[in-house]
């Protein structure tokens, strides 16, 4: 489904999955993907964000604790619990790099998770709502501001859960983004 | 209270999930940690059987549960 992605898009997806990796969630969802539109800096959809007050530190942080509270879909990992038996996974971490190079511990999942990170059903459904946002406008290709729009249509995401937290309004939001994509096209 | 103190508390105390997370992440990390040290052992050329006497398990254990995994990489 990528082929009528805009270069914008495409990027943002990239970046989207190495927010995943670096927050160590073995899934892309909406809340990575609107990470990666906001990380990619140029566009509707990152120009939309910043003049929303959007910065991506702080959203990287508002998408690790919201994850975290949604339990079971975050690192199983978990430095809490292991902190509770007495564990500092920090020190573990430390001695396995020293031995095997940075990443270690995080390259060797088990049989699990390795290089391919899947979307979730949101983030897809958000994606297919993209280019039905962009047929809307009338646009032929899917671009990042699209891709935003797709993620506020479908609503019931980690994103925009993330982004209420940050004071964002979805439907201003929305309404800038589409003046942002009219305006360039 | 510090924080780990409460961690610990809460993982000893009556309530069954933060005891069983702690289980889960504890599991997560010995498997973590056995992928990476079976792989340090194979590219030094030690054979399954020598593998399987370390880990305190059967060599057929031992190579059914990462030999295929290791052809994957």
């Amino acid at each position: 489904m990528f082929e009528r992605f805009h270069q914008d898009a495409r990027q943002a997806v990239v970046l989207a999955q190495e927010e995943a990796r670096r927050l160590r969630h073995g899934f892309i969802g909406c809340e990575h993907l609107l990470l990666g539109l906001a990380a990619y800096g140029t566009g509707a959809a990152a120009d939309a964000l910043a003049a929303a007050g959007v910065e991506v530190s702080g959203l990287r942080a508002l998408v690790a604790s919201e994850v975290a509270e949604g339990g079971d879909a975050g690192d199983p990992l978990d430095a809490d619990a292991l902190a509770s038996l007495g564990i500092d996974l920090d020190a573990v971490r430390r001695t396995t790099e020293a031995a095997f190079g940075p990443g270690a511990l995080d390259r060797s999942r088990g049989r699990f998770v390795r290089g391919h990170i899947p979307f979730t059903r949101r983030a897809k459904k958000s994606l297919e709502l993209a280019l039905r946002e962009a047929q809307r406008l009338k646009h032929d290709h899917i671009s990042a501001g699209h891709v935003l729009l797709g993620i506020l249509r479908e609503g019931d995401n980690a994103a925009v859960r993330v982004l209420a937290t940050a004071g964002v309004d979805a439907g201003p939001l929305r309404d800038d983004v589409v003046r942002r994509l009219m305006a360039a096209a | 209270m510090s924080e780990g103190a409460q961690l610990a508390e809460a993982a000893s105390g009556q309530d069954p999930g933060p005891g069983l997370r702690a289980v889960r992440a504890l599991r997560e990390l010995t498997e973590r940690l056995e992928a990476l040290q079976v792989d340090n052992a194979r590219e030094r050329d030690w054979s399954w059987q020598e593998i399987a006497v370390f880990l305190g398990v059967s060599k057929q254990a031992v190579h059914k549960k990462h030999a295929r995994r290791r052809r994957g990489c």
